[in-house]
């Protein structure tokens, strides 16, 4: 099976296949021999590359994958062949939209932007209240505000979507 | 004979636990009081006696005075341990117990009163001659603000009066962000705190945050043990803390030990205490003192073989403190808190499963369970990992080793920023200050990227795998949690000859 992986900006795919019981991972011409047992909990993976131990905890949530190993965590997205064919076809749809969404659960403290403002880079569009701390959600990059889907006062989930802009 | 027969314990997390830890170790009974969302949390499972407070806000809960010190009066307490946080600063607290002849462990309602004002403490703290941060001494309102912070010269913090826990503070770089941060800070002091003064000062270069803990009894005598450094900060708040201070000379250290124990005697401190102190550019100022015993004290006390929770409460009970022993070897503490490792905000979830470091030279502080729910009504950190070693580098190398070893999974945490932070050669040099966090590498290094890629889709391969191995379905795997599987294809195994 072929998975692509995608990982902050870097992508990378993997022909992974077992053959004879032996499990191999193939990334360009190079190639890897594999040994992955899974611990008893379910998450836990004892992996060997070419012999080198590797104790890692993922998390798999259908395409993401949450990697715990070296003392880091790496959110993996990771496509098998026909998920990213069924991604092709979908990906034709999106615009120039763009989303500000809450990126934990908190209260909206403050809304310093109406529809139809355009709003700079950097600029505080929502003031959210998590956990006591006021965190200014700021505009990544300059636009028009073309709907606001919060108010001052309201409690929003965490993903909830707060502005979309243009 | 246990100085007391029973506290309370007027907290919850890691450091109800911790409280409940060194009681125990005195044959003194404990109560833990709980809201609606700790109800199976650890401090209630390990106390002795258990008390329900009401709703999972707060408010509802352990900041309701009435109800903790009714809790206590109630179950026949003698005693009560703020812990920090909730009502450890809070001096209608310390009085309510007083009234209610409960001792409350930490300083009288006066000194926390004085030091509590920030504003009020740098004036105390300047009479008890340490020097003093340039800034303005009382509050600024919108209308003067500019012209405070032009006399200052930029760049100016605005703080809480109020403030602790880093909540209620900006760094101004300029004017035109004067007024946003201004209204941020107001906002977030009114909300933390209840109170939304803001006072002014110079924000000073290559700032280093270092911090003398204090002991005082009822006798007049104070001790210290020596500082913290706590620069390693993130949103103002501590993520990693040492000792000793790679900055400091052993006078410096004389020096503001002696300021931080004549600043004690000057507020008639009980108790324990840390007064903080910025250190730039081979001065330092003070900045404020906390009444409490701080999250980070095991730094001390792994490197001053003292249990500051035991002294505590034998200064409560009217023993004397005891004398300092020795420090020995370096300490290191780090802060594993539910947040994401790059925006820093807070994650909340489930913990599905954890893996906790063990081996030499390896503390943790932590109340972290298996099944625990990350809530939004509590602060973020989930544990703390000491270490001590025999020497800086050993103390690195072992943090740095036992923080690989933790895992922690449904939620993100702090310790992949913390480990990067300790691999920096900024760290390692011992020269840096409050801004390492935002130099040091943001990102996992590239090496390890392609190994993480690959074990992902090889987890996901295995994932599918084993889906197919039991329904033939492959899609399975995707909507089937893995130890479901496993079990799945595990019954099949063995049913299969």
């Amino acid at each position: 099976m072929k998975y692509t992986t995608k990982f902050d900006g870097d992508e990378r795919c993997f022909q992974i296949e077992r053959h004879a019981g032996v499990l191999t991972a193939r990334i360009g011409d190079k190639v890897f021999g594999l040994d992955l047992a899974l611990v008893g909990d379910g998450a836990t993976f004892s992996l060997l590359v070419d012999g080198r131990s590797y104790d890692v905890v993922a998390d798999v949530q259908r395409e993401q994958v949450t990697v715990q190993m070296l003392g880091e965590q790496f959110v993996v997205h990771v496509e098998d062949e026909r998920e990213r064919a069924a991604h092709a076809v979908a990906g034709h749809k999106k615009g120039g939209k763009r989303e500000l969404r809450a990126a934990m659960p908190g209260i909206v403290v403050d809304v310093k932007v109406a529809a139809g403002d355009s709003a700079e880079e950097g600029q505080t569009l929502v003031v959210l209240e998590a956990m006591k701390m006021q965190n200014p959600l700021a505009a990544e990059a300059a636009g028009k505000v073309t709907r606001v889907l919060c108010k001052k006062g309201e409690a929003v989930a965490a993903g909830a979507l707060l502005l979309e802009l243009e | 004979m246990p100085p007391f027969k029973r506290i309370l314990v007027a907290n919850r997390g890691e450091i109800a636990l911790r409280v409940i830890r060194t009681a125990e170790e005195m044959g003194i009974e404990t109560v833990a009081v709980y809201s609606d969302a700790d109800r199976t949390a650890m401090h209630v499972r390990r106390a002795t006696h258990a008390v329900h407070l009401g709703g999972s806000k707060p408010s509802e809960s352990y900041l309701d005075i009435g109800k903790v010190v009714d809790a206590a009066k109630r179950t026949g307490c003698d005693a009560l341990h703020p812990g920090y946080g909730f009502l450890s600063e809070n001096e209608d607290a310390a009085q309510a117990c007083i009234d209610q002849r409960i001792e409350f462990l930490g300083p009288p309602p006066n000194a926390i009163r004085s030091m509590g004002d920030k504003v009020e403490a740098r004036k105390i703290a300047m009479k008890a001659g340490a020097p003093i941060v340039p800034g303005l001494q009382e509050e600024v309102d919108e209308k003067r603000l500019a012209a405070a912070a032009k006399q200052v010269g930029y760049p100016v913090m605005l703080k809480a009066a109020a403030g602790g826990g880093g909540k209620g503070i900006r760094i101004v770089r300029e004017e035109k962000q004067l007024l946003e941060a201004f209204h941020l800070a107001r906002a977030e002091a009114k909300s933390a705190f209840g109170d939304d003064r803001i006072y002014l000062e110079k924000f000073v270069t290559r700032p280093r945050h270092v911090e003398i803990q204090v002991m005082a009894d009822k006798h007049g005598n104070v001790v210290h043990y020596g500082e913290r450094e706590c620069s390693v900060q993130r949103r103002h708040q501590k993520l990693v803390e040492e000792s000793p201070c790679m900055a400091l000379t052993p006078e410096m250290r004389a020096q503001m030990g002696k300021a931080a124990c004549d600043l004690a005697r000057a507020v008639g401190y009980v108790g324990a205490g840390t007064v903080e102190f910025l250190h730039s550019e081979g001065k330092f100022y003070f900045l404020e003192m906390n009444t409490r015993l701080q999250v980070e004290h095991p730094v001390t006390e792994m490197r001053f073989q003292v249990d500051l929770v035991r002294e505590q409460i034998r200064v409560g009970a009217g023993e004397k403190v005891a004398p300092v022993p020795e420090p020995r070897g370096h300490a290191i503490e780090v802060r594993v808190n539910a947040e994401d490792p790059n925006s820093f905000f807070p994650s909340l979830g489930l913990i599905k499963r954890m893996t906790m470091p063990g081996g030499p030279g390896v503390r943790l502080d932590s109340a972290l369970y298996r099944g625990m729910e990350v809530t939004p009504y509590y602060d973020s950190m989930l544990a703390k990992l000491v270490v001590h070693g025999a020497d800086r580098e050993q103390a690195i190398a072992r943090c740095k080793r036992a923080l690989r070893e933790m895992r922690i999974v449904g939620v993100s945490t702090s310790l992949p920023v913390a480990l990067r932070a300790l691999q920096s050669t900024e760290f390692a040099s011992g020269d840096y200050d409050t801004g390492i966090l935002e130099r040091i590498e943001r990102k996992p290094p590239s090496a390890q990227r392609e190994l993480a890629m690959l074990a992902a889709a090889a987890a996901r391969f295995l994932v599918a795998e084993r889906a197919g191995a039991g329904s033939g379905a492959r899609e399975a795997g995707e909507t089937t949690p893995p130890w479901a599987l496993l079990g799945r294809a595990e019954r099949l195994r063995r049913a299969t000859p």
